[in-house]
This record gives C-alpha cells, sequence and structure tokens, in this order.
C-alpha cells in the first residue's frame, strides 16, 4: 500500500485501522475523480500537507521550517497541516474528490502513482529544469529522480528514503563466535552460530500491520538478481532468481534460524525480540536502532549489503515523496515554496527528528548526520544498490506496485513463507495469481 | 402440594397475570395529546428523519453503486453490475472467511452468554467485595479495545511472553498461541469472549432482576433442584432478554473489526480473517471498493437474515 520511513507509520496504521468497521466499510469508501486543472497566479494560500514522518519533534520543526518561508511578491503563503497516518488514504481522496485537495503533499510511497493516473498530479519536470540550473538536481542521491519517473514526466520529487538493510547484534554474534556475514552462506553460518546460543539469525515479523516480514523476503530476491516485476511493468515472480531467493528463506526457516512466531509478529513484538536478545541478525529499515532504544541499540550495527549466490548486491527501499497536485491555486507558487523547503529542510535531519534517510547529498555530508555510522553505510553502501518495487524490471515505480505493497497477497505469501508449509514455487506462483488478479488495466 | 405452584406461577408468567395478582393484564391505554396530528408529528420527526435518511441513506445507497462498479478509492470505476457479487461468491478467500465468521460468532455469542450468564447468577447470591468483584468484571468491556489487545498480544505473542512461558513450564513445550492457525482461531475467540462477557453478564444480570422471587420461592416449597429451577424457571424467564443479547452479539461479532485485525490481522495466512477484515482489506488494502463493499453487504443481508430470525423467536416467547 505505502511505504514510509520506518516502523512507526505502519504500526500506527495498524492501530489506526481498527477505527474501521463494516459499516464504516460500507458508507466511507469515497470515489470521485482527480482535480481540476492547476493555477496559475493566485495569491489564495498554498496548503501543504505533510506526514508525522519522525518523532514527536518531526511535525513541529518542519511547521516552523514552512511558515518561515516568505514568497516573493504576486506569489501565495503556504499554510501547513499535518495529516496523520490513520486513514491518510480516505483522507487524500476525499479531499481530491472534493476539491478541496493540498497544493503540495506528502504522503504514502505510492499515492502519487494512483492520483497521477487519474491525472491529478502536476508533473515537476519545469520545476527540475529550475533545480539544474540552481544545483539543486545535482544535489539528490544518484538514481533517486529517476525512481518517481512515468511516461509523462516526474510524478514527484523524493522526499526521503525508507530503507531496508540486514543488521547484526555484534555482541551477540561474538560471544555465538560467528563472523559477520558477506554472502548468504556466510549469512547460514552466523545463523547457526547464533542458534546454538537460542538467538535467531533471520528476525523478522509478518503479523498485524507488520510489512517488514514482505519486504524481507523482496530483499532477499532482489539481491538475487530478481523482484517481482519485469520491464513490461508485469508480475513476473516465478523466476529463477526468486525461487532460490525463497528456498534460502525456507531453509532458514527448516533450519530454525526464524522464530516459529514470526508469521504473526507485529513491528512491536519484532523490536521486543531485538530487545530481548532474541533476535541477532536479520532485515529491518534503517531506523532500527532509533526504534528500540536502550543498551540493545548500541550493540546493533548495519553491515554492508551482502553479495548473493548469482554475484549481485541489492535490496528494497521507497522513495518517499512530495508531490504537486492540478487542482492547484499557484503551481507556479507551489514550485517556489517546494524550493525553498527543498533548500531549508536539512534540519529535519540535522537535529534528528526520526525522519527516514534524507535524499540529499548535502545533508548526508553534515557532520550531524556524518556523527551515525550506520545511516552513513547506509547511504553509501546500500542506495547505491538499493532497487524499487520495480525491480528487476525497472527502477522507476508505477501504478500497479500498490498490488504488492503492504497487500493481503504479499502477506499470505509472507506467512505461508514464515510457517515453512510451503515451497517455493508454489508460494511464487501463488503471489503471481493473486497479484495479477488485483492488478489494475 | 407438588411441582405445581411453581408451574402455575411459570404458566401466569408466561400469560401475563402477574404473579401476586389475577384477572387478565390491563390493556395499555391509549392517550392523545390534544393537538398532536399526524402532520404536526410528521412535522416535528422530519427533521431527524431527513438526518438518519442523510447519514445512513445516502452513504448506504452510494455504496450499493460502488458495488456494481469497477472502482477504487480515488476513481469511480466502470459499471459491471452484479460481477463484484459472482467474484465474491465464488472466491474462495470469501467462503473461507464467512466459515471463520459463523465460527467466531457462534462462539461469540454463546462464550459470551455462558460465561456472563454464570456471572450474573454468581452476582445473585451474597458474598463479600461483591460490588468491588462486579467492577473488575466489567473492565474488559470498559478498557479500549486497542488496549486490550495490546494486552493480549503482549501475553501470548512471543514465547517470553507470559502465557507461553506458563505453557512451557506446564510441559506443553513451545505454544505458539497467535502463529499456528487453529490455536490463532481459538485464541481470538477466546479474547472475543473475555471482552464480551461483561455485555452479557449486565444483560443477563437485569433479567435475572425482572425474576420475581416468589416464583423461586414457590420452587424451592415444591422441592426442585437448583438445576431445574435453572432451565425450568430462570432461563425461561429471562429467554426474551436472551434472545435480545443473542441478536447484538451476532451483531457484534460479525462487525467486529479491531479485535481480529489488531491481534492476529486476519492471519497467520488468513486462518483468523472475517468477513469484515477481508472487506476492509479488499478496499483500502487492494483498493478495489466494488469486491469490498460486495462483502460487506453480503455481510448485511446475512445479519438482517439472522436478526429476523432471533426477532422473531422473541416475539413468540410472551414473558419478559
Amino acid at each position: 500500500m505505502v511505504s514510509k520511513s520506518g516502523l512507526t507509520r505502519r504500526s500506527f496504521l495498524a492501530l489506526s485501522a481498527a477505527a474501521v468497521a463494516g459499516p464504516a466499510v460500507l458508507a466511507g469508501c469515497g470515489g470521485g475523480g482527480g482535480g481540476g486543472a492547476g493555477g496559475g497566479g493566485s495569491t489564495e494560500p498554498i496548503k501543504f500537507w505533510n506526514m508525522p514522518w519522525g518523532q514527536t519533534a518531526f511535525n513541529p520543526l518542519d511547521q516552523k521550517i514552512t511558515e518561515a518561508y516568505k514568497p516573493e511578491a504576486g506569489l501565495p503563503a503556504v499554510t501547513y497541516q499535518v495529516i496523520q497516518w490513520a486513514n491518510f488514504n480516505q483522507t487524500f481522496a476525499s479531499a481530491v474528490a472534493s476539491k478541496t485537495n493540498p497544493a503540495v503533499s506528502s504522503g504514502g510511497g505510492t499515492q502519487v502513482f494512483q492520483y497521477e493516473a487519474q491525472g491529478g498530479i502536476a508533473y515537476v519536470d519545469e520545476l527540475y529544469a529550475a533545480w539544474k540550473a540552481n544545483g539543486l538536481y545535482d544535489d539528490f542521491l544518484p538514481g533517486l529522480i529517476d525512481t518517481l519517473k512515468v511516461e509523462k514526466g516526474y510524478a514527484a520529487i523524493p522526499y526521503n528514503l525508507d530503507m531496508r538493510v540486514i543488521w547484526v547484534n555484534k555482541v551477540l554474534l561474538d560471544q555465538a563466535g560467528g563472523k559477520v556475514p558477506t554472502d548468504w552462506q556466510s549469512y547460514l553460518n552466523a545463523a547457526e552460530a547464533l542458534k546454538k546460543n537460542s538467538v535467531y539469525g533471520y528476525g523478522t515479523g509478518a503479523g498485524a500491520g507488520a510489512y517488514t516480514g514482505q519486504h524481507a523476503i523482496v530483499c532477499w530476491m532482489i539481491n538475487n538478481g530478481g523482484g517481482l516485476f519485469d520491464e513490461q511493468k508485469q508480475p513476473n515472480c516465478v523466476t529463477p532468481e526468486n525461487i532460490e531467493a525463497v528456498n534460502f528463506v525456507l531453509e532458514m526457516v527448516s533450519k530454525g534460524y526464524v522464530d516459529p512466531a514470526s508469521s504473526t509478529y507485529t513491528s512491536a513484538n519484532v523490536q521486543t525480540q531485538w530487545k530481548a536478545k532474541k533476535f541477532g541478525l536479520g532485515y529491518d529499515t534503517g531506523g532500527l536502532a532509533d526504534n528500540i532504544g536502550g543498551d540493545v541499540a548500541k550493540d546493533i550495527a548495519v553491515i554492508s549489503p551482502l553479495t548473493s549466490p548469482s554475484g549481485k548486491k541489492g535490496s528494497l527501499y521507497f522513495p518517499n515523496n512530495i508531490m504537486m497536485y492540478k487542482n492547484n491555486p499557484s503551481i507556479k507558487g507551489s514550485e517556489a515554496f517546494l524550493t525553498y523547503y527543498y533548500q531549508n529542510m536539512a534540519p529535519l535531519w540535522t537535529q534528528n527528528t526520526g525522519i527516514g534517510l534524507p535524499p540529499l547529498k548535502s545533508i548526508a555530508k553534515t557532520k550531524e548526520f556524518q556523527a551515525n555510522k550506520d545511516k552513513v553505510r547506509i547511504v553509501e553502501e546500500w542506495v547505491p544498490v538499493a532497487r524499487t518495487w520495480a525491480a528487476p524490471g525497472g527502477q522507476a515505480n508505477f501504478l500497479n506496485v500498490t498490488t504488492v505493497d503492504a497487500t493481503p497477497a504479499m502477506n499470505t505469501f509472507t506467512q505461508s513463507i514464515l510457517s515453512g508449509k510451503t515451497d517455493a514455487k508454489s508460494a511464487l506462483t501463488k503471489l503471481q495469481a493473486d497479484v495479477k488478479a488485483t492488478m489494475k488495466s | 402440594m407438588s411441582t405445581s405452584t411453581a408451574g402455575q406461577g411459570l404458566t401466569r408468567a408466561r400469560t401475563g397475570v402477574a404473579v401476586r395478582g389475577s384477572g387478565p393484564p390491563l390493556a395499555p391505554r391509549k392517550t392523545r395529546r390534544p393537538g398532536a396530528s399526524p402532520l404536526t408529528l410528521g412535522a416535528f420527526a422530519a427533521p431527524a428523519l431527513f438526518l438518519v435518511l442523510l447519514i445512513n441513506l445516502y452513504p448506504v445507497i452510494y455504496a450499493g453503486w460502488q458495488s456494481l462498479r469497477d472502482g477504487s478509492l480515488i476513481d469511480a470505476g466502470d459499471f459491471v453490475g452484479l460481477q463484484n457479487y459472482a467474484d465474491v461468491l465464488t472466491d474462495p478467500t470469501f467462503w473461507a472467511a464467512a466459515r471463520f465468521t459463523v465460527v467466531f460468532t457462534l462462539v461469540g455469542v454463546f462464550g459470551s452468554w455462558f460465561v456472563g450468564l454464570a456471572l450474573a447468577l454468581l452476582l445473585k447470591t451474597r458474598f463479600p467485595v461483591k460490588n468491588t468483584f462486579k467492577l473488575l468484571l466489567l473492565l474488559p468491556w470498559v478498557v479500549p479495545v486497542v488496549v486490550s489487545a495490546t494486552a493480549w498480544n503482549w501475553l501470548v505473542a512471543t514465547p517470553q511472553s507470559p502465557l507461553p512461558i506458563l505453557a512451557e513450564a506446564l510441559g506443553l513445550g513451545n505454544v505458539l498461541f497467535l502463529a499456528d492457525p487453529l490455536l490463532a482461531k481459538i485464541t481470538v475467540c477466546v479474547f472475543k469472549v473475555w471482552i464480551s462477557f461483561p455485555f452479557m453478564m449486565m444483560m443477563m444480570a437485569a433479567a435475572l432482576e425482572s425474576v420475581d422471587n416468589n416464583v423461586y420461592e414457590a420452587a424451592k416449597v415444591d422441592g426442585a433442584s437448583k438445576w431445574n429451577t435453572l432451565t425450568n424457571i430462570t432461563l425461561p424467564m429471562i429467554s426474551r432478554s436472551t434472545y435480545i443479547s443473542w441478536i447484538l452479539m451476532t451483531i457484534f461479532c460479525v462487525n467486529d473489526f479491531p479485535t481480529i485485525f489488531l491481534l492476529t490481522g486476519g492471519g497467520p495466512v488468513n486462518a483468523t480473517q472475517t468477513l469484515v477484515v477481508l472487506s476492509y482489506v479488499t478496499v483500502f488494502q487492494n483498493f478495489q471498493t466494488g469486491p469490498g463493499v460486495a462483502i460487506a453487504f453480503l455481510m448485511t443481508l446475512v445479519l438482517i437474515v439472522i436478526s429476523v430470525a432471533l426477532y422473531r423467536q422473541i416475539k413468540k416467547v410472551q414473558i419478559l
């Protein structure tokens, strides 16, 4: 469905979903079309809606940065609004349908592709042209901008990166006499060593609202040169690379490297297991250490990307983004604000508000950011090999990636693998069929 | 005297004869306020009626329209007639969810009724700290489900949780309360009973208060056993309240989204997925409003049938 900077949003989504029941499903499904034509030079304030991307300090600082914007003469001012993750899809859908949508917003990582398909998104190509002149364009991490390129142009601007990386508890691994893995075989060796001390070598969770378990399996596929979509943007799940990757996970399940209750672990359960020193190795978000805190946070570290049997490196990441809407009092005003915002948003990272990784090299180079060795490693080693849901066929996301992002099909697939009661080909074949069934033409 | 005293009391109660009196019950007197013409009454009711129509009827009609289209949350989609209903009814996932909904509802209704009735009967007796006990029993109902689900998750989710530790200490091994499909089903059903029994307890306690003590005294004089008193006097005399509570709890169970979604999310591998959870994930995770709303409508239809059947049963019962 969506992606974000850490576990918090996905966990919160699960909790907030509790507010919705059957009658709400009946009554709450808004329909309707996209926004109207884009505006030109109105002085009506433009609305910027942003999500709670970090901890409690994030939105107040973000609001401060936004409200410090002083528009040039003739351009509108900006108003700021926090949109909670609870039922955010409905919030945006009803706003767009009633033409009360913001001019600029962030949102779910794949949200922009839905509105773009409806003709409701203003492309940022002209903005990028201006940013090429002022150097902002070249400040983006390599390859990032193209993840949001669609047929008609650039649909949105990368905002923060939600990474999936491998964490190790160095203390537990040392105690077990294991070595930090560098490839799949050494990963199995490390997991075997940890098992002797009753520590799981593949810490993961795929329960209520926990989507990292799904992502982790796709990470193994991408690491092996696989993925879920081909060059024609069609699902292509049953490939030798994917089968090998799923077999690798199944091997870990059968050898007892995976907590048998993982298939129903919430994000909180996963963090509890890391804190309880029951997980010693595994894929998680780049913010795992921040999320678990305490002494164990000091014991864990991000390792370098593994080399798969195919000789490739890779992982899954989610370029969360900011988009402009066509139904907009002033496209020019929105572009001017975005230019200001991207030039002044660095404190969101340097003041450690908990937002995902920065999209700009200049922020990643600040001494505050460089102080966190794990985050530096992620930017330097993981981002360059990371791929989107579109892998292996492409790097730019598209509308139908919403069929695999936190969907029931992926959930069933992941839980069936983590329970060990399937084989790779059957699980991938079922996934292929389920994804096809939910695809939009 | 034989058990006829109790029997007569029951018969009187069933036929509407006051236990302490005799003769036919008084018919309620029809009264009419001066000037309260149908037009006036209609005018008073109109604003409320309008609001009800606006708030309830319009969304339901709109949702019905969506169930006939292949739209998403942001796109009305094309008209597809009854295709969504046909797709849903031929989908094995729907029937698996329907089966578990039936199990979940049956266990939820009768499990909570049984526990609630037992506790209501217990609360009729005198014992120390009865009021404190009563208050504590209400906690599962009073506490928000989000909190309860989090607490239960803490109790059972990981091998280090209290209940798995207890199970291991009892020699049952590593019990996966949520990860094993069968145990997950049992766990969510038990959780449902746990959060629902206080409601049943209150309903049954109120119903028990309405039973005239003379009937029990008569039964005692006749030498009726406790079991006979329960099955031949108590249960028949509270049957109307029982049916009402069953209707309400059936609706609560079928529509219960948070209990399952928060505890298991419908997993593992859809083992605990009910129709309302399936409807939610279809609309809000698969973005398929047509099939999702079709599921919700089918659920509503089944609920109406069950409610009407139980309501008819109530009408057969003459006593309160």
